[in-house]
Formats: C-alpha cells, structure tokens, sequence
C-alpha cells in the first residue's frame, strides 16, 4: 500500500521536474474526486476507472499525464482543488467528483477556465443549468429512475411501492425523479422517508413501511445502509421484492450479505461489470482486479469509458479544451457498458440496466435492458 | 407486542452505545477530559475484528478477547500521545488532541481497508430465536451478554480489587492520589487502556450488526457524549442509562415518527433536559472540574 | 517620544517586530505566488480568519467552549446563498443579512445555552447545531435538502462584481482585517482584563461589578456576527450552499485554528487559519494519507505549543530576548466616594445542613467606621463577609445598604451599590500583569488607558509599582494580597470588605497594611475586616465584634472586646491560663 503511495509521489515530482518545453507537449487530465469522506467508496471507484484508461493511454505512448487530487465531502475543498489543477498548462478535461453539490460548485469555474468537467454524478440538476463544459457519463437520475420505476410498475406488477431514500443529495434528487415517475405511470407511493446514512437499527422504518402494506420496497440508499436495511427485512421474515438503488449493484455491498439474503433484490445501474456479458467486459474486469484488487463497478466502469472517449477524441485531433469540447458533444462513443453520445445539454449515458440476484450467488444477472431511456421523451 | 419488540432492538443497540459511553466516561472521571477519539476507537475495533477474522476465520467470541488487548494496546498509546504531554493544560486541549488523533484514526483505516463497508464475524453464529412473535438475533443476544458481562466485570474491577480502589482514588483527586503514593500516571494509561478496550468490543459486536466504514466514529462520539451529559457527567451508572435512552430514541421513537423527527426530538429532549436539569438526569458526579 | 521613536518601542515590544514581518509576507506572497489557486488559499485563509477572530471571543475571551461557530458560519452563508439566489441580492444586503441570521440564531439560544457550564455548553451548542443541519436536509423547498442551492452570484457591491482571484483577495482581508480591527478595539479596551477575570476567577469579576451573563452574552452574540459574516463571504466564493458548511469539520478546523494560533491572540487567529488552510494542500501528494498527515501535524502542534504558536513566540520571545521594561503610564486621581451610607444587618441566618454558620446576626457598621471582625475558625466570619457581598443567600434576615435592601441580590448589583471586597484565597489572574489585575476592577472605565492610570496611583500608594508588569503568578503572596487589595479599590467602593488581608504577610508588610488601611478610612472609606491578628487590627480599627458560633458574642471598641472574658475564651483559646503559659 505504501508502495504504491511513494510510487505515486515520485510520478508526481517526475513530471513536475521535467522541463518547461516538454511539458507543453503534454496533455493533462486530472482526475478529482472523493477518495476520504463518506463517498469515498463511489470515488475510489471512479479513480481507478479514469487511472486505468490514462495508465493504458501513458503505455500505449500517449502524450498524456494525469494528476490526482481529493475533493473530500465539501464544495469548497472541490472548487479549490479545480484551481489547483488548473495551475497546469495545457488541461484538456477535469475528471470531476460523483459528489453532485462539488461538481455544482465547479460548474461556474469550467466555465471561466473553458475546460469540459467529465463525471458520472447522477444530480440531475448538472445538465439542467445551461452550461456546455459539464459531460456526464452515467446515466443521470433521469434515466436510472425512470428505470428503476418502470422496472417495479411494468415488470413486477407493483401498484403499492414504497420507497426508502437517503437524506443525502443523492437521496434526496433520485426520490424526486422516481416520485415523478411512478406518478407519470399512475402509481403512488404507500410510503416514502427519508433515513440518514447514520440510522442503525432498520426496525423502525420496516415496521412503518409495512404498516402501509406495500408491494414492493424501493430504496434509492448508499451502500451500507442499502445492505442493513435488506438484511434485516429478510431477517424479520419480508419477503416482498426489494429494488434498490445502483449501490445494490456493488460487488463490496453484495459482499455484506449472504446470497439467500440476496433472493428477490434487484438493482438498477448504468452497467454491470461483474456480470459480463462480453469478453471486452470480462477483459477489463479481470486487468482491474489486478491493478486494484477489488472487484470493478458501473462507476469505475462509466469513468473508464468516459475517460477513453477523452483520450479518443485526442486521438481525433481535440488537443485543446474547446476543441474537446465540441468533440465530446458531437460524436459518439462505444464504450464498454453502452454508447455514449450527448443529448445536447451534455448527457451523454442513456441507458440502463436492471439487475437481480438469484439466492445463490453474488453476482447479479441483467433481468432487463433499458436504452435511449431520455431521449424517448 | 412490536413495541415490545423495538424495546429488544433498542436494549440490543443500547448495549453496544453502553461500553461506548462506559469508555468515556472512564477516562472524564480519571483526567477530567473528553476523549473525543473514542468513537474512532470504536471504528478501530470494528476493523480489528474484519482484520483478525481474516487472519483466522474464528467466531467472534474467541477473536474478542485479542481485539480487547490489542485495542488496549492503543488505547494505552493514546494516552501516551494525546493525553500524558498535556496533563496539566486545560481540558480543552485534550479536547482538540483527541480530536487529531480521531482525524488520524479515520483516515489511517480509510488507507488501509478502503470506504467500503465491511462485516466483522458475528460472535457465536447467525440464526435467531423466536418467542411469541418475538425475534432476537443471536448476535443481539450476544451483543446484551458480552456487554452485560464486561459492564459487570468493570464493575468488579472498580468496586472489589486493589487496582479498582487505585483507580477511583486517581479519578476522584488525582492530587491525594498521588500524595497517597498511587502511580496516577499507571492509573490514567491503565484508564485509556482500559476504554479503549471497551471501545474495541463495542466496535467488534457492532461492526458485525451494523457493519463498519472508516467515517462511522462521528456518531458514535456524539452519542457517548449525549448519553454521558443525559446521565450526569461523570457518573458511570447514569451513562449506561443515558445510551440505554438514546438507543431507545433511535429504535421506538422513530418508529412514530420521521427519522428525522426522531432525531430533532432527541435534540429538543436533551435541549430541556440541559435547561431543566442542568446537571444531568441523574445529577453530577465529576463536578465542576472540566 | 517621535513618531518614529514610538514606531521603534513598539517594534521592540512582545513580537510585534515578528507580526510586522508577517503581516509583510503575507501580503507580499501573492506577488509571488499570484496564480488563481494560492489567490483562493489566500482567500479562504481570511474567510476562516474572520470566523476564528469571532470564535476567539466565546472560547478564548470567555472561555466558554462553544461547538455552535460552525453552525453560525454555516447559517450566515445559506442566509446569503438563499438571498443571492432567490432574491437576486447583492452582497451589500446579503453580507448584513447573513450577520443578522446568525445573530438571531444566537439570541434565541443564548437563553437557554448560555447558563450552562462547561461541557454542558458544549453539547448544548452542538445540539443547535445538529438541529439547524438537519432543518437545511429537511426543509428542501427553501434550503434545496441535501443538494443545496447552486448558482450563488459573485461578490457584487451595488452592481460591482468583485472577480475570484485578486479582487476577491482583497476584500476578504480588507473584512477580516476590519474584523480584526473591531476585535482589537473591543478586547484591547476595558473588556480584555475584565473576560480574562471572568473566564478564570468568576467569583472575582462578579464581585467586581462584573455582569457575566451580560459579558458572555456579548461574547456569543460577537462570534455569531463574525461567523455569519465569514459564511456569507465563503458562500459568494464557492458559489454553491450545501449542508457542509453546516457540519462539523467546518467547527473542527475553526476549533483547531484557534487552539493552534492562540485562544485570545488575533494574529494567532490569523496564523492559524492561514496554516490550517494550507496544511492539507502542503500534504496532496500523500493522496488518500494527506488528512492523516494532516491530522498528525495538528497534534503535534498542539504538543509542542500548547498555548498556541502566538503563545509559543511570546515565550521564546521572554525567553531569548527580554523586553527592556515598559515605562508606567502616568497616574490618574482616584475618585473615593465619601458617601453616608450605612450597613445595617438584622437577624441574619445562614446554615450549610445542620450546620449554623451565621445564626442571627445583628449588626449596624456606620459610615466612616472601621470594624475589625475576629472569632474561632469557623465561627462564621467568612460566611458573613460572603452574606454581605452577595456570594452566598441567607436564609432569613435581612440586610440593607444605603437606601435599599441587598441580600439576596446578585454580588455584581451589590458591587455596583459601591461595596468591593477581597477574598480569603487569592483570586487573582495568574497569568495578567498586575497592572491589567487592578483595571479589570475598574467597573466604570471606559478605557484601558484610563483605567491604567487609576491603577498606577493605587500600585504606587501600595508599593506595587515595580512589579506592575509582572504577572500576578510571580509574585510573593504578599504582593498578591496587595494587588487584590488595589483591585478592590479601583473603583472607589464606599464599604470595603476584607477576608483575612493580613494573612501570609510578614511582620513588616502587616504595617505598611494596616497603615494603609488607616489612610483610607481617614478618606471617608468604610471598612470591615475579618482577621485573626488583633495587632494588626488594632492598628486602624475603631470597633470590634467577636463571633461565635455564627452570633456575636462581643461588640465594642478594641481594648473592650480584647479583654471580655468570652472572647478569651471563644477565641483566643480556653483555658486562658495555657494560653498565657505558651
């Protein structure tokens, strides 16, 4: 662990040692997101993506270097980060946080400086802004909760969900979207509350949710409080289908539960690496558990492909920031998990997947493909 | 009856927010001074146990007592760092040492085992028992004994042995301790020491339930710290029953109302009971020294 | 003195040569460093700057540990966030509204929060805290929940948009620098000594005429106009509120800034926030180790100067380089107030359980009196001094002074009716020069200056004027009796009450006292002193009462009272005859 850290720093003080003229040469990309604080576990996630496809690009000879920096919990530590990075010549694109308030307060920066923020953070508020420099390469609550409520209303046949979400941004923009989408489909929610990340004991919401006979339980939560609260409804004898929230889709959130726990829960995510599905996929999930040792995600998944279609629209020509940006806006993208092309307010992900786990094991199959999700409508 | 049943889960988690608090108030009465890392000495325990059992894949109960000594281990350097150089400074500064120290705990684990979540081995097995249309997990079942059992053992250790005699002596007047010829530096590590411990098997029994991430330890703090101002600052049987009520907040009074009603009324409540009685539901023990 | 000549003394005074050389390097830094991102440290180094200079008056000045000056600075920029937004405000409303929430905040709480001691204080404050957070989570048509509000205008004063970098830079330090100005007027006047006194000795200051709910409350209110100020420039620099500013790192890093700086010293607040800001971003290399390192660094700053770093200059400074001593400011006339007030006391009772420790006492001290008062250890002495000052409630009886009646009334009310008092135990600053010991009692300065001088007439008359810039901890106990002595008289009380004064003195001290004393009475000043030493006491005082078992036992004028046969026997020791043999 330590290795890697001092190796890291020596990478560091490496570039910033080489001479002037050659830095120009060089194109940057940095890659800010929280890897300390309570997203920490989506961030590190997106690090490895980004770090993976710069470190492919740097080895396949690819004029281009990357700096990491932490943005933590806080907008102000994001912002000043962005200047931080910004010091450098010849930025390209800023890999930017999950964390959406981080990347709202690096929104109007992007904008001074002319440089595309690249992200997978699902606030849909980012791309309902009017400003061109922001690329999001996960689907944004927009389509994962259309998904997500399509999924419980058409597919399971529930008219009686109930919905449990986190009081954090995350929580808070994704019940807004599955409210309006279980509303557009003529259903209302039996019950809906808020827990904070902190809540322990899951009886009390249980006994409430259930105390308004639902059908379904739709939870849109973080990881660990996504796999208590799916604990403790097996462990008091719910069996009612559970569909929760992409954290659900997690291989380290399905590590904490035992696979008959897992029986009747499904998941919504932009992909689902760890379920294959094609042997680039598998390809890439094997070289990232060798470089990490840890079982990649959708997030790691979206980051990589959103920073190979960086890298690719280098190799198309868009060596400076504008220029990338009316690249990544233009063109389209095959990725891994789906193609990416932008909507024109800089939504680039339009598909979604639902996953579901069988009792047996904790790798989840697809149960239903969701594509062009938002430009449907 | 679902009453009934909350009131299980709550004693369940107010047994672990128990030693917590017990911890706390340990090292108040022996130096009169918050040791603010306590809830990432929680968070520490939690990891201790995920470590161990992926050392040796052994129940709970037969890895607790390594994680207690271990924890002891840093509770003792804790002391050592945090506390010993700034005995005689103002509480305050153990106040904001504890908290660096907390800052280095959180981030160190958050290195080393990443953000994820993880799962400590539970201590005899999983599986629940069913009465009446009551359930109680094994691990809830443990979670009261084990902290049933180290409350009382330290409640032994205090009451009936020379070395608790020496460590009342230390916490009572550090002063006439030493004029007594007690080694109240030994007495005060041995009180790190000894909280450190009780944090471990909070973190261990908890980590299990609730599983652990390196950011838990703000909780945990803010909740020993309510139940030792609820119980009376300073006063060991009052803190156990102020993390008794916070629990019981947490798993009945939430089951009325909104979460976030809950925790605005546990708030409010303490708010009063602090105008009401100001020294503490059960009165003060420590006095004015902090 | 010239102007330069005044320039050099201050140079060569404290550190504040070290302090100029700061103040130059840091406005001279981004000259070198001028690129956007050392602006925005800069930047945000004065924003936390301002909140610090506001928290060190709640928890440095009156030393109450308040874990709510987050929660003001967080208050202050959703005040401004949600103006700016949603009201199109500029910052020339938004920054005075901002202020204003976070004052309202801390008037509404102040009741209830601010009786509390100690570590109730501090989960009191950080309970409100916890309340306003979940209130900005929960309330998400006005505060936008979680995600909070996004799009916060630039600075702009009346149309004038203030740009990031340089322009911003600039005032944000001209506010903190403002700030810093306003808390250097505030605390370098006559409320310094008398937050110092109330912060260590309460008993003390109250029984100065201090109100320490009116000062702390001033103190509170203070740090909550300081923290929203600070919030609102943080909100217009970010651009973006969210439910972070309102949780608890932002009250850590505030908390440390002060504890690492210096708890009372501005430039500490200053260096403090500067180091806290660019602590973390010195460490970005370590990557997911910096806040490790970060807290490491922060504990052993702590370690090595646990007074803070302005703390730690300051006594290298005493160390290695002494001050040539300071000249003393000019003496000022004292005022005493020759009035004919009389203290009148009837059937006085106090208990402590079963125990009568002033059992119906009655006793009338004229104007102009000196009464000595002598008894038994135990026999009530203290507890009736106590009564009178207001430091303890009877539980029957009466006592009035002047025209009014004041037992039961708070001791700050009764000093402020003109009786001022020592005490048995020293309660003394320990750590203040006894120049700044002696004005914290001066209850009607206005001013420093002038209190220093009233305090030098009174050092000089007592013998005190070599040591006035000495901290009172240094000195011999005898000094230390006669600096409280000073502080008891520096606001010219009518009725002066002594406990023990003569207490720890040497023989030739307990004159110069006692003379003293004489002259002031001479003066027209009233005094009642408790005392073993009847030497000493027949040396001014005109009467005598005896006390025994919380009664007077004897009453009249020296020679009468030393020689009844139940004072000999009470007091000086039965039986007499051993008495005489030893």
């Amino acid at each position: 662990m330590l290795k890697t850290v001092t190796r890291r720093v020596f990478a560091v003080l490496a570039i910033s040692a080489l001479p002037a003229t050659a830095l120009a040469e060089v194109a940057r990309i940095p890659v800010l997101v929280p890897v300390t604080g309570f997203l920490s576990l989506e961030g590190t996630a997106q690090r490895n993506g980004a770090v993976m496809a710069l470190e492919e690009a740097i080895a396949a000879k690819v004029s281009v270097a990357y700096e990491f920096s932490d943005t933590s919990t806080s907008p102000e530590v994001a912002v000043t980060a962005m200047e931080r990075a910004m010091r450098e010549e010849h930025t390209l694109a800023v890999v930017g946080p999950i964390l959406g308030t981080q990347m709202l307060a690096m929104l109007p920066l992007a904008e001074e400086y002319q440089v595309p923020l690249v992200t997978i953070s699902g606030t849909a508020k980012l791309t309902e802004m009017g400003n061109p420099w922001i690329f999001r390469f996960f689907p944004g609550d927009a389509v994962t909760k259309v998904a997500h409520a399509r999924y419980v209303v058409e597919e399971l046949g529930a008219k009686r969900p109930a919905i449990l979400y986190q009081t954090t941004a995350y929580g808070q923009s994704g019940r807004a979207n599955l409210v309006e989408t279980f509303a557009s489909l003529g259903t209302t929610p039996v019950y809906e509350e808020g827990l904070e990340v902190s809540v322990k004991d899951m009886a009390p919401v249980l006994s409430k949710a259930m105390a308004a006979n639902p059908d379904a339980l739709v939870l849109h939560m973080h990881s660990g409080p996504t796999a208590l609260l799916v604990r403790q409804a097996r462990a008091q004898g719910i069996d009612l289908p559970i569909i929760a929230g992409s954290a659900m889709h997690q291989p380290t959130t399905a590590a904490l539960l035992e696979p008959a726990e897992l029986k009747g829960v499904c998941a919504e995510s932009g992909s689902s690496p760890k379920s294959g599905g094609s042997s680039a996929m598998e390809h890439f999930a094997a070289d990232y558990r060798v470089k990490f040792g840890s079982e990649p995600d959708a997030f790691a998944l979206a980051q990589y492909d959103a920073t190979r279609m960086v890298l690719a629209a280098m190799a198309h020509g868009a060596m400076a920031s504008a220029a990338m940006r009316d690249w990544l806006s233009s063109n389209s993208f095959e990725g891994l998990a789906m193609t990416y092309k932008s909507d024109g307010k800089g939504n680039m992900a339009h598909n979604a997947v639902i996953v579901c786990y069988d009792g047996k094991s904790r790798v989840p199959q697809i149960a239903k493909r969701y594509e062009g999700v938002d430009l449907a409508k | 009856m679902e009453l009934l049943q909350l009131v299980i889960n709550g004693i369940a988690l107010g047994a672990g927010y128990a030693l917590v608090a017990l911890g706390f108030v340990l090292v108040l009465n022996a130096t009169s001074a918050v040791n603010f890392a306590q809830g990432d000495l929680v968070v520490a325990g939690g990891f201790m146990g995920v470590a161990l059992a992926g050392l040796a894949p052994l129940p709970g109960i037969a890895l607790l007592p390594f994680a207690m000594i271990l924890m002891a281990a840093v509770g003792l350097i804790v002391s050592v760092l945090a506390y010993w150089p700034l005995r005689d400074r103002p509480p305050v500064s153990v106040f904001i040492s504890t908290i660096a120290l907390g800052i280095i705990i959180q981030n160190g684990l958050n290195g080393i085992f990443g953000a994820e979540p993880r799962v400590a081995p539970a201590m005899f097995g999983t599986g629940r028992f069913e009465f009446g249309g009551l359930a109680l997990s094994h691990q809830s079942l443990a979670i009261m004994l084990v902290a049933a059992l180290l409350i009382g053992g330290v409640h032994l250790l205090l009451g009936r042995t020379q070395l608790g005699r020496m460590l009342r002596a230390t916490a009572q007047d550090s002063d006439i301790a030493a004029a007594l010829g007690i080694p109240v530096g030994a007495m005060v590590a041995l009180t790190f020491a000894l909280a450190a411990a009780l944090a471990g098997a909070a973190g261990l029994l908890l980590a299990n339930q609730f599983f652990v991430t390196p950011a838990d330890g703000g909780n945990f703090i803010v909740k020993a710290y309510i139940a030792v101002v609820i119980g009376g600052w300073g006063r060991i049987g009052g803190a156990l029953a102020g993390a008794m009520l916070v629990a019981l907040f947490e798993t009945v009074v939430a089951a009325w109302f909104d979460y976030a009603v809950a925790t605005g009324l546990l708030y409010a409540a303490l708010l009063v009971i602090l105008f009401v009685r100001p020294e503490g539901l059960f009165g003060e023990a420590a006095g004015r020294r902090a | 003195m010239t102007r330069i000549g005044q320039f050099r003394a201050w140079l060569g005074r404290d550190v504040n040569a070290l302090l100029l050389a700061g103040a130059l390097l840091l406005a001279a830094w981004p000259f070198f460093q001028g690129d956007p991102y050392s602006l925005r440290l800069l930047t945000l180094s004065g924003i936390y700057a301002l909140a610090a200079i506001g928290y060190q008056f709640v928890f440095g000045h009156a030393g109450a540990l308040s874990l709510a000056q987050g929660t003001f600075f967080g208050l202050g920029a959703y005040a401004a966030g949600i103006l700016s937004v949603k009201a199109g405000l500029g910052f020339e409303l938004t920054f005075p509204a901002a202020m204003a929430a976070a004052g309202l905040l801390a008037v509404i709480v102040a009741l209830p929060v601010l009786r509390l001691e100690s570590h109730y204080f501090a989960l009191a404050t950080l309970g409100v805290g916890q309340v306003v957070l979940l209130v900005a989570v929960n309330w998400e048509s006005v505060t936008g929940g979680a995600n909070g509000i996004a799009g916060v205008a630039k600075v702009s004063l009346f149309g004038l948009t203030v740009e990031r970098g340089w322009p911003l830079m600039l005032l944000v330090w001209g506010l903190a620098g403002l700030g810093a100005w306003g808390a250097r007027h505030f605390t370098g006047g006559m409320a310094g000594p008398k937050f110092a006194l109330m912060r260590e000795q309460p008993m003390a200051a109250e029984a100065c005429g201090i109100d320490i709910r009116r000062l702390r409350f001033t103190a509170f209110l203070m740090s909550a106009l300081y923290g929203g100020a600070a919030g609102a420039l943080q909100v217009h620099t970010v651009r973006v509120v969210s439910p972070e500013v309102l949780e608890f790192p932002i009250m850590v890093s505030l908390l440390a800034i002060t504890v690492i700086g210096g708890r009372t010293s501005i430039a500490g607040a200053i260096l403090g926030a500067v180091l806290l800001v660019h602590l973390p971003e010195w460490f970005r290399p370590l990557e997911k180790y910096y806040l490790m390192s970060y807290g490491a660094a922060l504990l052993a700053t702590i370690l090595v100067a646990p007074w803070g770093l302005m703390g730690a200059l300051r006594m290298a400074r005493q160390r290695w380089l002494p001050e040539p001593a300071l000249p003393l400011p000019a003496p000022l006339p004292l005022s005493i107030s020759a009035t004919q007030d009389t203290l009148e006391i009837q059937r006085l009772v106090r208990h402590f359980g079963g125990v009568r420790a002033v059992d119906g006492i009655d006793l009338t001290v004229a104007s102009g009196e000196a009464l000595g008062i002598v008894g038994a250890n135990g026999s009530g002495k203290s507890t009736l001094i106590n009564l009178i000052a207001g430091a303890e409630k009877p539980d029957a009886g009466s006592i009035h002074w002047a025209d009014g009646r004041i037992d039961g009334m708070p001791p700050a009310a009764i000093a402020q009716a003109g009786i001022a008092r020592t005490f048995q135990s020293l309660k003394l600053v320990d750590a203040m020069s006894v120049l700044d010991n002696v004005s914290a009692g001066d209850r009607m300065g206005v001013d420093r200056r002038s209190a220093h001088g009233k305090a030098v007439e009174l050092l000089g008359q007592l013998g005190l004027a070599d040591v006035a810039w000495l901290p009172c901890g240094s000195l011999p106990p005898g000094l230390r009796r006669r600096a409280e002595l000073a502080r008891a008289l520096i606001a010219g009380p009518s009725l002066l009450l002594l406990d023990e004064p003569a207490a720890g003195l040497t023989g030739e001290e307990r004159v110069s006292l006692a003379d003293t004393l004489s002259r002031l009475n001479r003066d027209g000043m009233t005094l009642a002193v408790v005392e073993h030493d009847l030497d000493f006491l027949t040396r001014f005082a005109s009467r005598l009462v005896c006390l025994d078992g919380g009664r007077i036992i004897a009453d009249g004028s020296p020679e009468l009272v030393r020689d009844d046969p139940a004072v000999i026997a009470a007091w000086l020791g039965s039986p007499p005859v051993e008495a005489c043999d030893g």
